[in-house]
Protein backbone atom coordinates (compact mmCIF):
# COMPACT_ATOMS: atom_id res chain seq x y z
CA UNK A 1 0.00 0.00 0.00
CA UNK A 2 1.42 3.38 -1.17
CA UNK A 3 0.56 6.87 -1.51
CA UNK A 4 1.96 7.46 -4.79
CA UNK A 5 2.32 5.06 -7.66
CA UNK A 6 5.71 3.47 -8.06
CA UNK A 7 6.93 1.24 -11.19
CA UNK A 8 7.81 -1.03 -8.89
CA UNK A 9 6.63 -1.77 -4.62
CA UNK A 10 9.79 -3.34 -3.94
CA UNK A 11 10.30 -4.34 -0.45
CA UNK A 12 13.32 -6.34 1.36
CA UNK A 13 10.65 -9.57 0.92
CA UNK A 14 9.40 -8.91 -2.41
CA UNK A 15 13.08 -8.50 -3.65
CA UNK A 16 13.98 -11.75 -2.37
CA UNK A 17 11.20 -13.53 -3.47
CA UNK A 18 12.10 -11.69 -7.36
CA UNK A 19 15.63 -13.19 -6.82
CA UNK A 20 14.23 -16.57 -6.36
CA UNK A 21 12.03 -16.44 -9.35
CA UNK A 22 15.65 -14.94 -11.51
CA UNK A 23 17.37 -18.11 -9.97
CA UNK A 24 14.53 -20.35 -10.78
CA UNK A 25 14.46 -19.51 -14.14
CA UNK A 26 18.05 -19.15 -14.98
CA UNK A 27 18.45 -22.50 -13.33
CA UNK A 28 15.65 -24.13 -15.53
CA UNK A 29 16.61 -22.47 -18.79
CA UNK A 30 20.26 -23.74 -18.45
CA UNK A 31 19.47 -27.16 -17.14
CA UNK A 32 16.82 -27.78 -20.31
CA UNK A 33 19.83 -26.15 -22.77
CA UNK A 34 22.43 -28.68 -21.12
CA UNK A 35 19.49 -31.49 -21.29
CA UNK A 36 18.80 -30.37 -25.24
CA UNK A 37 22.41 -30.39 -25.84
CA UNK A 38 23.31 -33.73 -24.73
CA UNK A 39 19.85 -35.28 -26.52
CA UNK A 40 19.83 -33.49 -29.35
CA UNK A 41 22.90 -31.68 -30.77
CA UNK A 42 21.65 -30.86 -33.89
CA UNK A 43 19.23 -28.49 -32.45
CA UNK A 44 19.22 -24.99 -33.49
CA UNK A 45 19.52 -22.45 -30.91
CA UNK A 46 16.47 -20.75 -32.37
CA UNK A 47 14.53 -23.98 -31.10
CA UNK A 48 16.47 -24.18 -28.24
CA UNK A 49 15.21 -20.52 -27.05
CA UNK A 50 11.47 -21.22 -28.63
CA UNK A 51 11.38 -24.66 -26.40
CA UNK A 52 13.10 -23.76 -23.30
CA UNK A 53 11.01 -20.68 -23.03
CA UNK A 54 7.89 -22.20 -23.93
CA UNK A 55 8.11 -25.03 -21.51
CA UNK A 56 9.24 -22.67 -18.91
CA UNK A 57 6.45 -20.49 -19.21
CA UNK A 58 3.60 -23.51 -18.85
CA UNK A 59 5.30 -24.88 -15.59
CA UNK A 60 4.97 -20.68 -14.58
CA UNK A 61 1.22 -20.72 -15.41
CA UNK A 62 0.74 -23.48 -13.84
CA UNK A 63 2.60 -22.53 -10.18
CA UNK A 64 0.51 -19.27 -10.82
CA UNK A 65 -2.81 -20.84 -11.26
CA UNK A 66 -1.69 -23.43 -8.08
CA UNK A 67 -0.96 -20.64 -5.79
CA UNK A 68 -4.35 -19.46 -5.56
CA UNK A 69 -6.06 -22.37 -4.09
CA UNK A 70 -3.13 -23.82 -2.62
CA UNK A 71 -3.23 -20.31 -0.20
CA UNK A 72 -7.01 -20.81 0.44
CA UNK A 73 -6.38 -24.43 1.41
CA UNK A 74 -3.14 -23.82 3.62
CA UNK A 75 -2.98 -20.18 5.21
CA UNK A 76 1.30 -20.83 5.41
CA UNK A 77 1.55 -20.19 1.49
CA UNK A 78 0.27 -16.73 1.60
CA UNK A 79 3.40 -14.71 1.44
CA UNK A 80 3.24 -16.67 -2.50
CA UNK A 81 0.28 -15.38 -3.22
CA UNK A 82 2.01 -11.89 -2.01
CA UNK A 83 4.41 -11.77 -4.70
CA UNK A 84 2.10 -13.87 -7.61
CA UNK A 85 1.79 -10.76 -9.82
CA UNK A 86 5.56 -10.38 -10.63
CA UNK A 87 5.87 -13.89 -10.98
CA UNK A 88 2.78 -13.56 -13.91
CA UNK A 89 4.88 -10.53 -15.57
CA UNK A 90 7.80 -12.93 -15.24
CA UNK A 91 5.80 -15.65 -16.78
CA UNK A 92 4.62 -13.29 -19.78
CA UNK A 93 8.08 -12.50 -20.72
CA UNK A 94 8.87 -15.98 -20.76
CA UNK A 95 6.18 -16.63 -23.39
CA UNK A 96 6.74 -13.55 -25.25
CA UNK A 97 10.05 -14.77 -26.01
CA UNK A 98 8.86 -18.34 -26.92
CA UNK A 99 5.93 -16.26 -28.92
CA UNK A 100 8.55 -14.01 -30.53
CA UNK A 101 10.60 -16.33 -31.78
CA UNK A 102 8.07 -18.83 -33.18
CA UNK A 103 6.95 -16.01 -35.46
CA UNK A 104 10.38 -14.90 -36.39
CA UNK A 105 11.30 -18.32 -37.31
CA UNK A 106 8.27 -19.92 -38.75
CA UNK A 107 6.16 -16.80 -39.97
CA UNK A 108 8.61 -13.34 -40.55
CA UNK A 109 10.81 -14.83 -43.37
CA UNK A 110 7.58 -15.11 -45.95
CA UNK A 111 6.53 -12.37 -48.02
CA UNK A 112 3.66 -11.77 -46.44
CA UNK A 113 2.43 -10.17 -42.56
CA UNK A 114 4.15 -12.15 -40.00
CA UNK A 115 0.54 -12.13 -37.73
CA UNK A 116 -1.54 -12.35 -40.97
CA UNK A 117 0.72 -15.47 -41.85
CA UNK A 118 -0.16 -17.35 -38.38
CA UNK A 119 -3.52 -16.86 -39.21
CA UNK A 120 -3.50 -17.62 -42.68
CA UNK A 121 -0.06 -20.21 -43.53
CA UNK A 122 -2.31 -23.66 -42.35
CA UNK A 123 -6.26 -23.03 -43.29
CA UNK A 124 -6.93 -26.56 -41.91
CA UNK A 125 -9.33 -25.32 -39.13
CA UNK A 126 -11.52 -28.26 -39.74
CA UNK A 127 -9.24 -30.49 -38.77
CA UNK A 128 -8.47 -31.27 -34.47
CA UNK A 129 -4.99 -32.33 -35.63
CA UNK A 130 -4.23 -30.08 -37.99
CA UNK A 131 -5.87 -27.43 -36.40
CA UNK A 132 -3.58 -24.76 -36.55
CA UNK A 133 -2.32 -24.51 -33.36
CA UNK A 134 0.05 -21.39 -33.15
CA UNK A 135 -3.23 -19.48 -33.74
CA UNK A 136 -4.37 -20.92 -30.07
CA UNK A 137 -0.69 -19.76 -28.54
CA UNK A 138 -0.65 -16.83 -30.30
CA UNK A 139 -4.38 -15.53 -28.71
CA UNK A 140 -3.38 -16.92 -25.40
CA UNK A 141 -0.38 -14.23 -25.72
CA UNK A 142 -2.22 -11.41 -26.57
CA UNK A 143 -4.77 -11.98 -23.11
CA UNK A 144 -1.47 -12.81 -21.27
CA UNK A 145 0.28 -9.37 -22.29
CA UNK A 146 -3.16 -7.11 -21.53
CA UNK A 147 -2.76 -8.75 -18.37
CA UNK A 148 0.75 -8.34 -17.57
CA UNK A 149 0.42 -4.76 -18.96
CA UNK A 150 -2.55 -3.44 -16.40
CA UNK A 151 -0.98 -6.16 -13.71
CA UNK A 152 0.42 -2.50 -12.06
CA UNK A 153 -1.84 -0.85 -8.95
CA UNK A 154 -2.11 2.32 -11.17
CA UNK A 155 -4.77 0.29 -13.75
CA UNK A 156 -6.31 -1.57 -11.05
CA UNK A 157 -7.05 1.81 -9.14
CA UNK A 158 -8.20 3.63 -12.32
CA UNK A 159 -9.80 0.54 -13.57
CA UNK A 160 -11.93 0.04 -10.55
CA UNK A 161 -11.70 -3.66 -8.71
CA UNK A 162 -14.33 -5.13 -10.59
CA UNK A 163 -13.17 -4.47 -14.46
CA UNK A 164 -9.59 -5.07 -13.41
CA UNK A 165 -10.91 -8.30 -11.26
CA UNK A 166 -12.93 -9.81 -14.47
CA UNK A 167 -10.24 -9.06 -16.95
CA UNK A 168 -7.48 -10.76 -14.94
CA UNK A 169 -9.71 -13.65 -14.55
CA UNK A 170 -9.13 -13.98 -18.50
CA UNK A 171 -6.21 -16.04 -17.70
CA UNK A 172 -7.95 -19.37 -17.20
CA UNK A 173 -9.16 -18.40 -20.76
CA UNK A 174 -5.65 -17.98 -21.91
CA UNK A 175 -4.72 -21.20 -19.85
CA UNK A 176 -7.15 -23.17 -21.78
CA UNK A 177 -6.17 -21.80 -25.35
CA UNK A 178 -2.42 -23.33 -23.69
CA UNK A 179 -3.67 -26.30 -22.94
CA UNK A 180 -4.82 -26.50 -26.69
CA UNK A 181 -1.98 -25.02 -28.19
CA UNK A 182 0.60 -27.40 -26.65
CA UNK A 183 -2.04 -30.57 -26.87
CA UNK A 184 -2.66 -29.61 -30.45
CA UNK A 185 0.77 -28.62 -31.16
CA UNK A 186 2.25 -32.04 -29.74
CA UNK A 187 0.55 -34.35 -32.16
CA UNK A 188 2.08 -32.02 -35.29
CA UNK A 189 5.45 -32.03 -33.99
CA UNK A 190 6.14 -34.63 -32.04
CA UNK A 191 6.05 -38.99 -32.38
CA UNK A 192 6.13 -39.26 -28.14
CA UNK A 193 3.28 -38.84 -25.65
CA UNK A 194 5.44 -37.01 -23.14
CA UNK A 195 4.31 -33.21 -23.89
CA UNK A 196 1.15 -34.65 -24.17
CA UNK A 197 1.24 -36.55 -21.13
CA UNK A 198 2.94 -33.72 -18.67
CA UNK A 199 0.32 -31.39 -20.31
CA UNK A 200 -2.63 -34.08 -19.39
CA UNK A 201 -0.94 -34.22 -15.97
CA UNK A 202 -1.15 -30.00 -15.10
CA UNK A 203 -4.37 -29.68 -16.20
CA UNK A 204 -5.59 -32.62 -13.46
CA UNK A 205 -3.48 -31.27 -11.01
CA UNK A 206 -4.28 -27.31 -11.63
CA UNK A 207 -7.87 -28.49 -12.17
CA UNK A 208 -8.86 -30.46 -9.11
CA UNK A 209 -7.03 -27.98 -6.58
CA UNK A 210 -9.63 -25.13 -8.03
CA UNK A 211 -12.62 -27.46 -7.62
CA UNK A 212 -11.41 -28.84 -4.56
CA UNK A 213 -11.03 -25.38 -2.71
CA UNK A 214 -14.51 -23.88 -5.01
CA UNK A 215 -16.28 -27.40 -3.44
CA UNK A 216 -14.56 -26.51 0.19
CA UNK A 217 -15.79 -22.63 0.42
CA UNK A 218 -19.04 -23.88 -0.72
CA UNK A 219 -19.78 -26.29 2.31
CA UNK A 220 -18.59 -22.65 4.45
CA UNK A 221 -21.16 -20.58 2.10
CA UNK A 222 -23.96 -23.44 3.19
CA UNK A 223 -23.43 -23.02 6.96
CA UNK A 224 -26.82 -21.62 8.30
CA UNK A 225 -26.88 -19.88 11.74
CA UNK A 226 -30.21 -19.56 13.35
CA UNK A 227 -31.45 -15.67 14.20
CA UNK A 228 -32.60 -14.82 17.37
CA UNK A 229 -34.35 -11.60 17.80
CA UNK A 230 -32.41 -9.74 14.75
CA UNK A 231 -29.03 -11.23 15.88
CA UNK A 232 -26.80 -14.75 14.95
CA UNK A 233 -25.04 -16.84 17.23
CA UNK A 234 -20.95 -16.27 15.78
CA UNK A 235 -18.69 -17.91 18.33
CA UNK A 236 -17.38 -18.76 22.25
CA UNK A 237 -15.05 -15.46 22.85
CA UNK A 238 -12.36 -17.59 23.52
CA UNK A 239 -12.02 -18.83 19.77
CA UNK A 240 -10.46 -15.66 18.62
CA UNK A 241 -7.22 -14.92 19.10
CA UNK A 242 -5.78 -11.57 20.14
CA UNK A 243 -5.70 -9.24 17.16
CA UNK A 244 -6.77 -12.20 14.71
CA UNK A 245 -10.03 -12.16 13.45
CA UNK A 246 -12.98 -15.24 13.34
CA UNK A 247 -14.47 -15.14 9.73
CA UNK A 248 -18.14 -15.74 9.50
CA UNK A 249 -20.52 -16.68 6.81
CA UNK A 250 -23.70 -14.28 6.56
CA UNK A 251 -25.90 -15.08 3.70
CA UNK A 252 -22.99 -16.68 1.37
CA UNK A 253 -20.68 -13.08 2.52
CA UNK A 254 -17.76 -13.27 5.28
CA UNK A 255 -17.34 -11.03 7.86
CA UNK A 256 -14.19 -10.84 10.13
CA UNK A 257 -14.58 -10.38 13.43
CA UNK A 258 -11.36 -8.83 14.97
CA UNK A 259 -10.19 -8.84 18.89
CA UNK A 260 -8.05 -6.40 20.01
CA UNK A 261 -7.23 -3.87 22.67
CA UNK A 262 -10.05 -5.65 24.95
CA UNK A 263 -12.39 -4.78 22.07
CA UNK A 264 -14.63 -6.18 18.87
CA UNK A 265 -15.35 -4.98 15.93
CA UNK A 266 -16.97 -6.50 12.60
CA UNK A 267 -16.10 -5.66 9.28
CA UNK A 268 -17.10 -7.43 5.78
CA UNK A 269 -13.90 -10.02 5.11
CA UNK A 270 -13.03 -8.85 1.43
CA UNK A 271 -10.43 -6.01 0.95
CA UNK A 272 -11.01 -3.70 -1.53
CA UNK A 273 -7.40 -3.58 -3.27
CA UNK A 274 -8.12 -7.08 -4.66
CA UNK A 275 -10.80 -9.14 -3.02
CA UNK A 276 -8.01 -10.35 -0.31
CA UNK A 277 -9.79 -11.87 2.61
CA UNK A 278 -9.17 -9.59 5.50
CA UNK A 279 -10.09 -12.03 8.31
CA UNK A 280 -6.86 -14.10 7.19
CA UNK A 281 -4.59 -10.50 7.97
CA UNK A 282 -4.00 -9.25 11.60
CA UNK A 283 -4.15 -6.23 13.23
CA UNK A 284 -0.73 -3.81 12.85
CA UNK A 285 -0.47 -0.49 14.16
CA UNK A 286 -4.50 -0.51 15.20
CA UNK A 287 -5.32 -1.29 11.59
CA UNK A 288 -6.44 -4.73 10.11
CA UNK A 289 -3.65 -5.61 7.47
CA UNK A 290 -4.97 -7.55 4.30
CA UNK A 291 -2.96 -10.89 4.20
CA UNK A 292 -2.52 -10.47 0.35
CA UNK A 293 -1.09 -6.54 -0.01
CA UNK A 294 -0.75 -5.21 3.34
CA UNK A 295 -3.87 -2.92 2.48
CA UNK A 296 -5.06 -1.57 5.64
CA UNK A 297 -8.79 -0.98 7.78
CA UNK A 298 -9.70 0.49 11.05
CA UNK A 299 -11.45 -1.87 13.01
CA UNK A 300 -13.91 0.31 13.72
CA UNK A 301 -15.16 2.07 10.88
CA UNK A 302 -13.31 -0.19 7.87
CA UNK A 303 -11.80 3.02 6.28
CA UNK A 304 -8.69 2.71 5.62
CA UNK A 305 -5.96 5.44 7.47
CA UNK A 306 -5.87 8.91 5.33
CA UNK A 307 -5.11 9.77 3.00
CA UNK A 308 -6.23 6.60 1.78
CA UNK A 309 -10.03 6.10 0.85
CA UNK A 310 -10.58 2.72 0.29
CA UNK A 311 -13.74 1.16 3.05
CA UNK A 312 -15.37 -1.76 3.43
CA UNK A 313 -19.15 -2.22 5.30
CA UNK A 314 -18.80 -2.90 9.18
CA UNK A 315 -21.19 -4.62 11.53
CA UNK A 316 -22.61 -4.81 14.98
CA UNK A 317 -21.91 -6.85 17.68
CA UNK A 318 -23.23 -7.81 21.03
CA UNK A 319 -21.77 -10.07 23.69
CA UNK A 320 -23.82 -12.12 25.88
CA UNK A 321 -21.90 -13.53 28.51
CA UNK A 322 -19.25 -15.48 26.36
CA UNK A 323 -20.98 -15.84 23.10
CA UNK A 324 -20.78 -13.37 20.51
CA UNK A 325 -23.57 -12.28 18.47
CA UNK A 326 -23.53 -10.09 14.93
CA UNK A 327 -26.34 -8.04 13.79
CA UNK A 328 -26.41 -9.61 10.10
CA UNK A 329 -27.73 -6.37 8.50
CA UNK A 330 -24.21 -4.52 7.07
CA UNK A 331 -23.69 -0.45 7.61
CA UNK A 332 -22.87 1.34 4.57
CA UNK A 333 -19.10 1.09 3.51
CA UNK A 334 -17.27 2.89 5.72
CA UNK A 335 -19.10 3.48 8.91
CA UNK A 336 -18.53 4.18 12.46
CA UNK A 337 -19.86 1.19 14.79
CA UNK A 338 -18.76 1.61 18.28
CA UNK A 339 -16.52 -1.23 19.62
CA UNK A 340 -18.01 -4.33 21.74
CA UNK A 341 -16.14 -3.53 24.79
CA UNK A 342 -14.93 -7.14 26.10
CA UNK B 1 -13.67 -12.99 -2.63
CA UNK B 2 -16.88 -11.97 -2.59
CA UNK B 3 -19.52 -15.15 -3.24
CA UNK B 4 -20.18 -13.93 -6.80
CA UNK B 5 -16.90 -14.04 -7.16
CA UNK B 6 -16.33 -17.31 -5.91
CA UNK B 7 -18.90 -18.94 -7.94
CA UNK B 8 -17.58 -17.29 -11.42
CA UNK B 9 -14.64 -19.15 -10.50
CA UNK B 10 -16.00 -22.37 -9.76
CA UNK B 11 -18.15 -22.13 -12.82
CA UNK B 12 -14.98 -21.72 -15.05
CA UNK B 13 -13.38 -24.39 -13.74
CA UNK B 14 -16.41 -26.62 -13.65
CA UNK B 15 -16.62 -25.17 -17.96
CA UNK B 16 -12.60 -25.86 -18.66
CA UNK B 17 -12.90 -29.52 -16.83
CA UNK B 18 -15.69 -30.45 -19.64
CA UNK B 19 -14.50 -28.85 -22.30
CA UNK B 20 -10.59 -29.45 -22.32
CA UNK B 21 -10.76 -32.98 -21.95
CA UNK B 22 -13.25 -33.19 -24.96
CA UNK B 23 -10.59 -31.35 -26.82
CA UNK B 24 -7.75 -33.83 -26.34
CA UNK B 25 -10.36 -36.30 -26.47
CA UNK B 26 -11.50 -35.83 -29.82
CA UNK B 27 -8.11 -34.62 -30.62
CA UNK B 28 -6.67 -38.22 -30.32
CA UNK B 29 -9.94 -39.56 -31.97
CA UNK B 30 -9.69 -37.85 -34.96
CA UNK B 31 -5.76 -38.47 -35.14
CA UNK B 32 -6.02 -42.20 -34.60
CA UNK B 33 -3.02 -42.05 -33.03
CA UNK B 34 -3.37 -45.54 -31.25
CA UNK B 35 -4.42 -47.31 -34.28
CA UNK B 36 -2.37 -45.46 -36.88
CA UNK B 37 0.67 -47.98 -34.77
CA UNK B 38 -0.73 -50.67 -35.15
CA UNK B 39 -1.34 -49.97 -38.80
CA UNK B 40 2.41 -49.30 -39.10
CA UNK B 41 3.39 -52.77 -37.82
CA UNK B 42 0.85 -54.79 -39.51
CA UNK B 43 1.26 -53.44 -42.85
CA UNK B 44 4.75 -54.91 -42.82
CA UNK B 45 4.74 -57.79 -41.19
CA UNK B 46 3.18 -59.01 -44.35
CA UNK B 47 2.83 -57.86 -48.20
CA UNK B 48 -0.73 -55.89 -48.05
CA UNK B 49 -3.09 -57.02 -50.74
CA UNK B 50 -2.66 -55.64 -53.92
CA UNK B 51 0.41 -54.42 -53.31
CA UNK B 52 3.27 -54.86 -55.80
CA UNK B 53 6.34 -53.99 -54.62
CA UNK B 54 7.46 -52.66 -51.05
CA UNK B 55 11.23 -51.33 -49.41
CA UNK B 56 11.99 -49.59 -46.31
CA UNK B 57 14.59 -48.61 -44.53
CA UNK B 58 15.00 -46.66 -41.12
CA UNK B 59 13.18 -43.75 -41.86
CA UNK B 60 10.47 -44.47 -44.24
CA UNK B 61 8.60 -47.85 -45.65
CA UNK B 62 7.34 -47.74 -48.85
CA UNK B 63 4.69 -50.24 -51.03
CA UNK B 64 3.84 -49.72 -54.80
CA UNK B 65 0.05 -50.58 -55.00
CA UNK B 66 -1.74 -50.51 -58.72
CA UNK B 67 -1.82 -46.68 -58.73
CA UNK B 68 -0.68 -45.19 -55.72
CA UNK B 69 2.37 -45.91 -52.98
CA UNK B 70 1.83 -46.08 -49.68
CA UNK B 71 4.65 -44.34 -47.71
CA UNK B 72 5.20 -44.80 -43.73
CA UNK B 73 6.93 -41.93 -42.02
CA UNK B 74 8.53 -43.71 -38.65
CA UNK B 75 8.77 -40.90 -36.54
CA UNK B 76 8.51 -37.04 -37.08
CA UNK B 77 11.54 -35.47 -39.87
CA UNK B 78 13.03 -32.53 -38.35
CA UNK B 79 13.45 -30.92 -41.45
CA UNK B 80 11.00 -28.39 -41.87
CA UNK B 81 10.35 -29.00 -45.72
CA UNK B 82 9.82 -33.22 -46.77
CA UNK B 83 8.79 -33.89 -50.15
CA UNK B 84 7.73 -36.86 -51.83
CA UNK B 85 9.83 -37.81 -55.00
CA UNK B 86 9.50 -40.43 -57.89
CA UNK B 87 12.65 -42.06 -58.44
CA UNK B 88 14.17 -42.37 -61.74
CA UNK B 89 16.35 -45.22 -63.43
CA UNK B 90 19.48 -42.63 -62.40
CA UNK B 91 18.79 -42.34 -58.73
CA UNK B 92 17.37 -38.88 -59.39
CA UNK B 93 14.28 -37.15 -58.38
CA UNK B 94 12.06 -36.93 -60.48
CA UNK B 95 8.33 -36.24 -60.50
CA UNK B 96 6.49 -34.76 -57.35
CA UNK B 97 4.01 -36.97 -55.93
CA UNK B 98 3.39 -35.30 -52.51
CA UNK B 99 4.70 -33.90 -48.94
CA UNK B 100 5.36 -35.43 -45.35
CA UNK B 101 4.35 -33.76 -41.93
CA UNK B 102 4.31 -35.82 -38.90
CA UNK B 103 4.81 -39.54 -38.28
CA UNK B 104 2.02 -41.75 -40.12
CA UNK B 105 0.62 -43.22 -43.04
CA UNK B 106 0.90 -41.30 -46.59
CA UNK B 107 -1.27 -42.67 -49.50
CA UNK B 108 -0.16 -41.02 -53.15
CA UNK B 109 -1.24 -41.45 -56.04
CA UNK B 110 1.20 -42.43 -58.93
CA UNK B 111 1.15 -43.06 -62.65
CA UNK B 112 3.89 -44.66 -63.28
CA UNK B 113 5.25 -48.16 -61.24
CA UNK B 114 8.88 -45.71 -59.47
CA UNK B 115 11.78 -46.94 -59.37
CA UNK B 116 11.69 -45.54 -55.89
CA UNK B 117 10.66 -42.65 -53.56
CA UNK B 118 13.56 -39.84 -52.54
CA UNK B 119 12.35 -37.61 -49.57
CA UNK B 120 13.95 -34.22 -50.31
CA UNK B 121 14.09 -31.03 -47.89
CA UNK B 122 13.17 -28.13 -50.72
CA UNK B 123 14.08 -25.54 -48.01
CA UNK B 124 18.04 -27.11 -47.35
CA UNK B 125 18.09 -28.48 -50.72
CA UNK B 126 19.52 -31.69 -49.47
CA UNK B 127 18.31 -35.42 -49.67
CA UNK B 128 16.78 -36.77 -46.56
CA UNK B 129 16.41 -40.51 -47.68
CA UNK B 130 15.41 -42.72 -50.47
CA UNK B 131 14.24 -46.22 -50.97
CA UNK B 132 14.59 -48.35 -54.58
CA UNK B 133 12.36 -50.68 -55.71
CA UNK B 134 13.29 -53.95 -57.49
CA UNK B 135 11.40 -54.89 -60.28
CA UNK B 136 12.19 -57.93 -62.46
Amino acid sequence: MGLDYQFVLWNKYKKTYDKMIAAGISLYIILFAVITLIFNSETTIETLIIRAFGSLAIIMLHIILAIGPLARLNKGLLPILYNRRHLGVSMFIAAFIHGGFSIFQFHALGDVNPIYSIFTSNMDYGSLTNFPFQVLGFLALLILFVMAATSHDFFLGNLSATIWKRLHMMVYFAYALIVAHVFLGSFQQETTTFTIGITLIGFILIASLHLITAFKEHTIDKVKTEEKDGWLEVCNISEIEEDRAKIFTIAKERVAIFKYEGKLSAIHNVCKHQGGPLGEGKIIDGCITCPWHGYQYLPSNGQSPPPFTEKVATYELKLTGEIVYINPKAFEEGTEVKPCNL
Amino acid sequence: MTSKLRRAHKYIWLLLIIIVPLIMVFSIKNLEFLVSKNNTISSFNSLKKGSINRSENEIIKGTVFENYVEIILKSTLKNSSSVVYEMDEKGHKFNVIGQLTTAGIYNFNINNLPKGIIIYDAIKHVEITKISFKWD
